[in-house]
């Protein structure tokens, strides 16, 4: 079991936002978690991250036999977990090779690893780069600034490439790409893929789900898993959108 | 009153050593005999900035400590001067032409040519295959050059600064660059000054001054740097004065002992054309104040005047620029950026005058600010004063503290608190760094800055 999902609750603000998330992720597979908009799928994402502004109120997390919750949002990191994110932060005066050697050295610190040293890594990131179909030179700039929608998404995977995680969690990767733009990102996202790790893709869209086929698909209402399926399960969702979720989680009267 | 009572009996004290130094100093012309008799008049009837009333460019920053000290001669004035190591100082460049001074002091034999590694011979001048002139402005003075004479104390006014008036009183050691029509200099020119920090209170008066002939093309850096963790005061003056189409390149690095005094003014006059691009990095210095002030005196005359000031600790670091678009179709690009911890205080306040000839004319000015613990404080201020309609000015001011997002996506691949804050830190200054464009000063400016940087 890579990770384990036992009940989560999390709010931001005293707002419960996710109120009892269960969920299996094994390696080798790919979760989809869709839903409607405010459903929780982002902030599950970031719980998993460990971001600092939401409260985690309940429930555990079990990632590779540790306890996620316990570790902070760097731990999680070297640990193997990483999340792409929906909005790439800009970090004006920040290279992106600078950036991304830090944390890549950060990580195989953490395994007992050397550094690289710059050259090395360079070397390292000229093969990576072709995962996304990205200019190097395009590492020599600030992080994300003035990156289109497009290359900060291809920019995401980049960094996933490098930090090869056991865990990947994909937070709307999908949007603000254009068709062109989705079948690099979702090639490179697949070309990752090994029987050893897992993703897990939240999305919006079913779209994404025609690139990257999932092997389990969770929707996601008002904080709780509504269905959990197979991949038919995402084109119920593109057919019928979300309206069918509230009438199946209806209390009986 | 008590102030005026100090003034007066600091200003003796300052009158004393001042005959003292006339006394002891080789021939001089008349002329700059009269010209230190008239600052020093000027200092003993202005006194030191300390009334806390009615005196707008010290609002901020509290000079009585300057004031109220008695400073002598540096310990280090025997007759045999000192000598350093130079390493920690070093340029990351084969070749510069660099001119040390040693606690206000000229010492040749650590001063050197690029591609000579004999030492300058006392008292003689620099004279590069392009006719570039470098050296000591005392000789320069003595041999009554007359780029010497037109310019020195022409360009930084003494009416209202008490410290360029005593600095002028006190002019003796101190550099001279004299760039010839159309000379293009390759290597960076390196005024040196460096406080031993031997012993506190004593005063230096670091003087500067460089005249860029037209069309000519250099780059200088002017440092002042320390040893030990003296109490002096460095009181310095930079002069520049940029000919027709002249491009200069003036940077400057403060990184003086935290228990010292700096007062500084950098003037630059623009010519047709020129062009002036600078950077400075205030990183030293306990009670630290730079004026940078430059003329756009004729059409087509630009500068880029950038910035950063580290600070930490209980120190106090005052910027002051003032941006003068006499004529139209001149441009001035203004970009500031500091960063303070601990119960540290930071001041910027910059002044943008465009006179009401100054028509086609573009200002641009932005000062940002990084605090990085609840104690430390900055007072920013951008005065703009506008008298023509057809011109382009922009200003912005901001504090912040380090961004939170920017801090969770650094550290949700894999790196500490601790990195991630420098790396955010030095990701802020970068834009300053990047736009020096001698590359030997703009890795010597970012390597002090980055040590300069709190690391946890």
């Amino acid at each position: 079991m890579l990770l384990e999902v036992r009940d989560l609750r999390a709010s931001i603000n005293g707002v419960e936002i996710l109120k009892g998330i269960d969920l299996t992720v094994r390696a080798g597979e790919a979760h989809a978690v869709m839903g409607p908009n405010g459903s929780g799928k982002s902030t599950l994402a970031y719980v998993l991250a460990g971001h600092p502004n939401y409260e985690v109120t309940g429930g555990r997390v079990t990632f590779d036999g540790r306890d996620l919750l316990a570790m902070s949002t760097e731990e999680r990191a070297r640990a193997s977990v990483f999340l792409s994110f929906q909005h790439p932060i800009e970090i004006p005066g920040v290279r992106m090779d600078h950036f991304l050697r830090a944390g890549y050295n950060e990580l195989r610190k953490a395994h007992g690893e050397a550094e690289l040293d710059p050259l090395k890594f360079d070397r390292l990131l000229r093969t990576k780069v072709k995962v996304v179909e990205m200019n190097t030179n395009m590492t020599k700039r600030s992080v994300n600034e003035g990156f289109s929608g497009g290359e900060k998404k291809r920019n995401e995977i980049l960094q996933m490439a490098v930090m090869e995680p056991k865990l990947a969690i994909l937070d709307e990767v999908d949007s603000g790409l254009d068709v062109d733009a989705l079948r690099t990102v979702s090639s490179g996202i697949n070309s990752l893929r090994t029987p050893d790790n897992a993703i897990i893709v939240v999305t919006h869209y079913q779209r994404l789900l025609n690139y990257i086929v999932p092997d389990h698909v969770h929707v996601l209402a008002d904080g709780r898993i509504a269905a959990s399926g197979g991949k038919e399960l995402a084109l119920k969702v593109e057919a019928e959108g979300y309206d069918w979720l509230a009438e199946a989680n209806a209390p009986s009267r | 009153m008590t102030s005026t009572s100090q003034a007066t009996h600091h200003g003796t004290a300052y009158r004393a050593a001042h005959a003292a130094r006339l006394a002891a100093a080789e021939h001089q012309p008349q002329w700059m005999l009269e010209l230190r008799e008239q600052a020093m008049a000027r200092f003993e009837a202005v006194g030191f900035p300390t009334a806390r009333r009615g005196n707008e460019p010290w609002k901020y920053t509290d000079a009585s400590p300057i004031a109220e000290a008695t400073f002598g001669t540096p310990p280090t004035a025997g007759p045999e001067p000192l000598t350093v190591a130079l390493k920690p100082f070093a340029l990351p460049c084969a070749r510069v032409h660099e001119i040390v001074f040693i606690d206000g002091r000229y010492t040749p034999q650590m001063s050197s040519v690029p591609g000579d590694t004999e030492p300058l011979p006392a008292g003689t001048f620099e004279r590069h295959a392009s006719g570039l002139v470098v050296g000591r402005l005392a000789e320069a003075i003595h041999r009554e050059l007359p780029q010497v004479r037109a310019h020195l104390s022409k360009h930084a006014g003494m009416d209202a600064n008490a410290f360029t008036a005593l600095n002028t009183a006190f002019i003796e050691d101190g550099a001279f660059v004299w760039i010839p029509d159309d000379a293009v200099v390759t290597e960076p020119i390196y005024l040196l000054f460096i406080g031993t920090g031997k012993g506190d209170a004593y005063v230096t008066h670091p003087r500067v001054l460089v005249v860029a002939g037209k069309h000519s093309k250099a780059s200088v850096i002017v440092s002042h740097e320390h040893l030990g963790d003296g109490g002096y005061f460095s009181n310095a003056v930079t002069e520049a004065v940029l000919g027709p189409g002249a491009h200069l390149g003036l940077w400057r690095l403060q990184r003086e002992s935290a228990r010292a005094f700096h007062v500084a003014t950098t003037q630059a006059t623009l010519g047709r054309d020129s062009t002036l691009t600078s950077a400075s990095a205030e990183l030293g210095g306990k009670l630290a104040r730079h004026d940078f002030n430059v003329t756009l005196a004729e059409q087509g005359a630009s500068c880029r005047v950038n910035g950063v000031y580290v600070t930490d600790g209980t120190r106090h670091v005052d910027t002051h620029t003032f941006i003068d678009h006499a004529v139209p179709r001149t441009t001035s690009n203004e970009v500031f950026k500091g960063i303070l911890s601990g119960d540290s205080r930071g001041v910027f306040v910059g002044n943008v005058l465009v006179r009401p000839d100054a028509q086609r004319s573009e200002a641009h000015q932005l000062n940002k600010n990084l605090l990085l613990s609840s104690g430390a404080h900055v007072d920013t201020q951008p005065r703009l004063e506008i008298f023509a309609d057809d011109v382009q000015c922009t200003h912005g001011a901001a504090v912040g503290s380090l961004d939170d997002a920017a801090l969770f996506y650094l550290k949700s691949r894999g790196i500490g608190e601790g990195l991630a804050r420098v790396l955010l830190t030095h990701g802020f200054m970068r834009e300053v760094i990047e736009s020096i464009t001698d590359e030997a000063v703009r890795q010597h400016l970012d390597t002090a800055v980055e040590a300069t940087l709190p690391h946890d």
